[in-house]
């Protein structure tokens, strides 16, 4: 019973406002490193996780609790299947090591809403659309043309931001769901679901 | 503001160091793995009314389209004989070709080169961090090169098995090819590796076979 109380008061401390001190007018840089999974259609073709990839972002605080501004990544997808025997167009057969690989820079609008700001643990959400930047190489053997592609981007986001101290840097730990329509050969989509830890850094007091 | 600018160098870095290794595909595959092997056939030919064949002695070496002559190293003989081997495995019978045989078998070493071109502009540019001008004595002094570009030819090969209807060749008064097997990438020219490269094109098409 002691114990239940103990951690109740410690997640309403958390949460508790520890200072009035507003985010708006601010400017934050925040910087995490991105593991990725691939979802729906997309993990039917590359299943392996992506452990390779960051999120970026500029914010500038509009007031309080929301802040925009402009948010990028970069994810690297790659998948190789052992050797089979593909059937062409033309009637030939085809035995080869195919792999995939394929990078994804998105660069979007992203908005940003605290609703616990000057909280020990401000949670938040986020929202980003824009463009996505896609490197596309799939090798049959060590045959195969790169190619490049732009395709839309759209990222929701969710997590929790741990300040240092107050006003200072902290931290971001948080999920998000990454939409990238992408039709080319057997793939419709890139969609994966991100889990990033990182930073989040004031530029200016 | 140092601290921070400091605290942002770190975070950038730190974060560029997980992610910046982009799994490249070329340096995670081996030999075997960069090697593909297609094949083709004529549909409409009946296999099982082939009975005997004949191949060449020498294989011939056909770069960029042009006929370069002919050989017949230990790496040419064994391709000949493994696949000797595989034909005789699907019931046909080898006879010399003067004794009319119903497929004639060709075998080509085909060798695509082409000429590339080296910007050395970006290698010029910073050469200064390459080579501190102060070992030479110069301090203070920049490096200046001609504009230049460097060449580089690149080879690729790959070998090509061709199998040629003669039983019908009178006939159709035509040499039509019903069958060929090419295969493409790293290591191809490696002894150790004809056996499992012929069998590979006799694996991938079943139907090339005959009743005895």
């Amino acid at each position: 019973m002691k114990n239940s109380k103990l951690i109740f008061s410690f997640i309403v401390s958390l949460f508790s406002v520890l200072a009035l001190k507003a985010q708006k007018g601010e400017n934050n840089f925040n910087i995490s490193y991105n593991a990725a999974f691939p979802m729906g259609s997309f993990k039917n073709i590359v299943s392996s996780n992506s452990l390779r990839g960051f999120n970026a972002s500029i914010l500038h605080g509009v007031s309080d609790k929301l802040s925009v501004g402009l948010a990028t990544g970069f994810q690297d997808f790659y998948q190789k299947y052992p050797r089979q025997l593909y059937k062409l167009s033309d009637g030939s057969d085809l035995s080869a090591v195919v792999t995939y690989s394929i990078q994804t820079i998105p660069i979007m609008a992203e908005a940003k809403y605290n609703f616990t700001p000057g909280a020990t643990v401000q949670p938040y959400a986020a929202i980003g659309a824009g463009a996505n930047f896609i490197s596309y190489d799939r090798l049959f053997g060590e045959f195969g043309d790169k190619l490049g592609k732009v395709g839309f981007a759209a990222r929701p986001e969710a997590g929790l931001y741990i300040p240092f101290r107050q006003g200072g840097a902290g931290f971001i730990i948080g999920a998000s769901y990454n939409i990238q329509p992408f039709k080319q050969d057997d793939l419709k989509n890139l969609n994966n679901l991100g889990v990033h830890a990182g930073f989040s850094i004031p530029l200016r007091k | 503001m140092q601290r921070k600018i400091g605290l942002a160098l770190l975070a950038v870095s730190t974060v560029l160091a997980f992610s910046s290794c982009t799994k490249d595909p070329l340096k995670n595959m081996s030999e075997e793995e960069s090697r593909i092997y297609i094949t083709n056939h004529d549909s409409t030919a009946n296999f099982n009314s082939y009975k005997t064949y004949s191949i060449v002695d020498s294989v011939a070496l056909i770069n960029n389209g042009q006929f370069a002559g002919r050989e017949a190293t230990s790496w040419d003989q064994q391709v000949i004989s493994a696949i000797q081997t595989a034909m005789n495995a699907r019931g046909f019978v080898k006879v010399s070709r003067t004794q009319n045989p119903d497929l004639g078998i060709n075998v080509s070493r085909v060798y695509s080169t082409s000429t590339n071109f080296v910007d050395l502009i970006d290698y010029w540019s910073y050469y200064g961090g390459y080579y501190d001008p102060n070992y030479w004595g110069y301090g203070g002094y920049g490096y200046y090169f001609p504009p230049a570009y460097g060449v580089y030819q690149s080879t690729e090969a790959a070998l090509s098995v061709d199998i040629l209807d003669l039983k019908n060749a009178s006939s159709s008064q035509t040499i039509k090819g019903v069958w060929n097997g090419l295969i493409r990438g790293e290591g191809i020219f490696v002894s150790s590796n004809v056996q499992s490269q012929i069998q590979a094109l006799f694996d991938q098409s079943p139907y090339l076979k005959t009743n005895p």
